[in-house]
């Protein structure tokens, strides 16, 4: 008797499970669900950590005096007009009238210069540094701000004016340390989304702010679940339980997707590199014709083709990906194992002793680690056909796959390229803001560690240095052009790094949930563009 | 009696304190820094400076020992201190995520624990029969699948294809909701993750249940209430089972104590907002206050357990008390 009242309960329990109809699977119009991949802190500026999508979702919130448009060129947002002196010292931004803070205060020129000294003062990774040149800012009227520079600054418009998010000095001014600001809830910015709710770890509401200086946003309503697995992810797509994905998709899903009526995949390039990086202070790798020897056995075209099932561009020698804007189009590598061949027998790698492994002249075997981050499948496939075409040539190579932070304490331990390094070689990556950066090759190759804060391989060569710093101060995008070319013919025949490939930036979206995404180069769909048409 | 406790209390003070210092060291000895965390994955552009400040106004540069003593004295305050990634205090997010912890897992557990105990006591009835076989198979299948896929198999079928649940998260977004449908829309959020739990927590308890009744079964008194004449069902539920569920018992209360740790793959694979997953994220972002507080917590929960346990076992089994 009890059994059946039990089965009773049991079966009534499912079925009103299953009967009550599937409240929150549906979309709700005017909403958009679009996954996010983890929490993302208060979405303030700064308990913001990551480049891709974290910058991008946190200005939905917070606007910046300029924005990278489709193509990564910073146009002008916040601001209506900017004028640069000839010597690239005086910045005058005159801002658009009538531009309103959340909580309905208006926006000035004091809190763009408030903003400005205090990323100098509250220090944060990606605001601080490029605010550093700033020598003073001033604000003679509600709608003019005029910055001074210590030097002319290649990166100026880009890394701070198209980036640093305005802070409301109402709000930030009483917030004067960095554990203050990450705590700070009082979420208020000036963009075209506010915070309505926000459930760690489960996800944010965002709804329009109809006050909005550039016009209506798009859409009403954005929530983002944070849906921590990708297939999971993907899968949710697929079922129409949310419109977008934050994701890329994985190479091997696109055939898939593209055949999902009302599903629509869209791809383009993808400025995040993956690469093999060499510690140039290692006593073999340090020399360039043993790294142009492995280099000319790794055969890029078919990893992508393998690895990537053909959605990446192999890599191009000088790091800089075929379409960003300072690649130096004759810079090219074709691997070559008979080469590669060549390149060992004449500097002197021979295998003395007939065990199949080759040795330098004092009899050192070529015998190397091969560092690659657990729980990225793609780079450890990588490495491990890196390994069998080394193996052919004679050199001998060990895969070891560890998680993210015992990599970055070898390659680059706490962050820092002055605290040396302890790897021979890394199967890594850069994200895609490095690529956009004008100041890029500097960034990576120069030899000062203050300097190329991501020459985590050590490189030095005086004459990259010496262009590296006439690049950072060049304003004239002909002669950034021109420098960043003969840098890019150094990088590639040195090969501190090997670019392995580029992989594609691939998003799918259900179309009836929403239509007009902008597709940012490099990057992809979640930016402001999306939702709202640039100010006019 | 007394004397009995203040030994054992003693005894746990030890436990705990060795645990917290656990807690303490462990995370810190990992390679990896949570600077990262703190200021931002650019982290390459701040000058050594700058670093240095950020680590003293988060009292990381102190010495190691000074950073215990500070921790020990804030954790006797009760202060668990403020997250490094999520910038938000530690007892809040705590706070946050243990109710759906305890939802999940703990309703699971009992769950699980009623299916295995039944189920395994009709399996040692049946002893050798296809039932009990033919039970053994399926426990062992559902004791070896890998939760994950468990979990990814019922997203695929019955979230994604039947479209009866919802294929993430702990409730619906954005929909007010009150009453009943506030009430369903948790349990229809629950409902996979709950039973792929259970469905892989069920053959341990089986297995137990099933051995001890097996050995119950054995014993002279079962044989002599038998050869009395008693009834064969009072024999299984009022001679044996009682026996029986004492190693079932102890398990459960272990299990119990580890009900606040979460289900972390489960939790990762419906996006759940559970204490697993919070400490998973915490180790992978170096959060070492958040590491500390979720494992003392647990450390805390699971010696609480034990005490009830040990109070409880005279009660449940007479012999305790009179072995005394």
């Amino acid at each position: 008797m009890a059994l059946r009242r039990w089965r009773l309960v049991m079966a009534t329990l499912v079925a009103v499970l299953l009967l009550v109809p599937a409240a929150g699977i549906g979309q709700t119009p005017g909403s958009l669900r679009l996954a996010i991949t983890r929490d993302e802190g208060h979405l303030n500026p700064y308990t913001y950590q990551t480049g891709y999508p974290g910058w991008n979702l946190m200005t939905l919130v917070y606007d910046t005096l300029f924005y990278p448009d489709a193509n990564n060129e910073p146009i002008p947002w916040l601001v209506r007009s900017a004028q640069v002196s000839r010597d690239g010292l005086t910045w005058t931004l005159t801002l658009h009238p009538n531009i309103r803070w959340h909580d309905g205060r208006s926006l000035t020129s004091e809190d763009i210069k408030f903003t400005f000294e205090y990323v100098i003062k509250v220090a944060h990774s990606r605001w601080t540094p490029p605010a550093r040149v700033i020598e003073r800012v001033d604000a003679p009227n509600p709608t003019t701000v005029v910055f001074h520079l210590k030097n002319a600054d290649a990166g100026f418009r880009l890394r701070a004016l198209a980036d640093v998010p305005i802070l409301p000095k109402h709000i930030w001014e009483s917030v004067t340390t960095v554990p203050a600001a990450r705590a700070l809830t009082n979420v208020v910015g000036s963009g075209p989304y506010m915070v309505a709710e926000a459930q760690p770890a489960q996800f944010y509401r965002l709804t329009a702010n109809p006050q909005y200086f550039a016009g209506q946003p798009r859409v009403r309503e954005l929530i983002l679940p944070v849906i921590r697995d990708a297939t999971v992810s993907f899968t949710a797509l697929q079922a129409a339980q949310i419109e977008a994905n934050v994701r890329t998709l994985a190479p091997e899903l696109v055939a898939q997707f593209e055949r999902l009526p009302g599903m629509k995949v869209v791809r383009g390039a993808g400025f995040a590199s993956t690469l093999l990086q060499f510690n140039m202070e290692h006593p073999l790798l340090k020399d360039p014709k043993l790294r142009q020897a492995i280099a000319n056995t790794i055969n890029t075209r078919l990893m992508v083709r393998l690895l990537m099932l053909g959605f990446a561009v192999g890599g191009s020698p000088g790091y800089l990906h075929p379409d960003s804007p300072l690649y130096a189009p004759g810079v090219k590598f074709e691997a070559n194992k008979a080469k590669a061949v060549a390149l060992l027998n004449e500097a002197g790698y021979r295998d003395r002793n007939n065990d199949g492994i080759r040795e330098a002249q004092d009899g050192t075997p070529l015998r190397f680690t091969l560092l690659t981050l657990a729980g990225n499948p793609i780079r450890i496939r990588g490495a491990e056909l890196i390994r069998t075409w080394l193996r052919d040539v004679g050199i001998d190579t060990t895969v070891r796959v560890q998680e993210d932070a015992a990599i970055i304490d070898q390659v680059w331990p706490e962050f820092d390229v002055c605290k040396g390094r302890r790897f021979d070689m890394a199967v890594f990556g850069w994200s895609a803001p490095v690529m956009t950066r004008p100041t890029a090759l500097r960034d990576l190759f120069h030899s000062d560690c203050n300097i190329g804060v991501l020459n985590i391989g050590g490189y030095k060569n005086p004459q990259i240095d010496r262009m590296g710093e006439q690049l950072a101060i060049t304003v004239d995008p002909a002669r950034q052009k021109q420098i960043a070319t003969e840098m890019q013919k150094i990088v590639a025949q040195d090969l501190p790094v090997h670019v392995l490939f580029y992989p594609d930036t691939i998003m799918a979206y259900r179309q009836a949930g929403y239509d007009r995404w902008v597709f940012q180069k490099g990057q992809g769909i979640i930016n402001k563009l999306s939702f709202v048409d640039p100010p006019k | 009696m007394l004397r009995f406790l203040a030994g054992k209390g003693v005894q746990y003070a030890l436990v705990l304190l060795f645990a917290i210092t656990l807690n303490f060291l462990l995370p810190r000895m990992m390679p990896g820094s949570p600077l990262v965390f703190l200021v931002g994955e650019d982290i390459g552009f701040m000058p050594a400076a700058q670093r240095a400040q950020i680590m003293r106004e988060f009292g990381l540069d102190q010495a190691l020992w000074r950073q215990y003593l500070i921790y020990l004295g804030n954790l006797a305050q009760g202060d668990l201190g403020f997250s490094y990634q999520q910038g938000r205090p530690i007892a809040e997010i705590i706070l946050n995520r243990l109710p759906w912890t305890l939802l999940l897992v703990g309703l699971s557990l009992l769950l699980a624990t009623l299916i295995g105990v039944t189920w395994g006591l009709l399996a040692a009835w049946r002893r050798g029969t296809s039932v009990d076989l033919g039970s053994l198979g399926v426990a062992m299948f559902f004791e070896s699948t890998p939760s994950f896929w468990l979990g990814m198999i019922f997203i695929a079928v019955f979230a994604a294809g039947f479209g009866w649940f919802p294929i993430f998260g702990a409730q619906t977004i954005g929909v007010p909701l009150s009453g009943a449908a506030w009430v369903v829309d948790r349990l229809r959020h629950l409902a996979l993750p709950m039973a792929t739990l259970t469905l892989i927590t069920i053959p341990g308890m089986f297995m137990i249940m099933r051995y001890a009744m097996l050995a119950v079964l054995d014993e002279q008194y079962v044989t002599t209430a038998r050869s009395k004449g008693v009834a064969e069902r009072r024999v299984i539920y009022g001679h044996a089972m009682r026996n029986a569920l004492l190693p079932v018992a102890t398990v459960f209360m272990l299990n119990l104590g580890t009900v606040v740790s979460g289900a972390t793959v489960i939790e990762t694979v419906f996006s759940y907002p559970g204490i697993g997953r919070l400490l998973f994220e915490a180790v992978l972002a170096r959060d070492y206050p958040v590491i500390q507080a979720t494992f003392f917590i647990v450390t805390v929960s699971v010696i609480g357990m034990n005490i009830i346990a040990d109070l409880l076992y005279p009660i449940i089994d007479p012999r305790v008390r009179h072995a005394r």
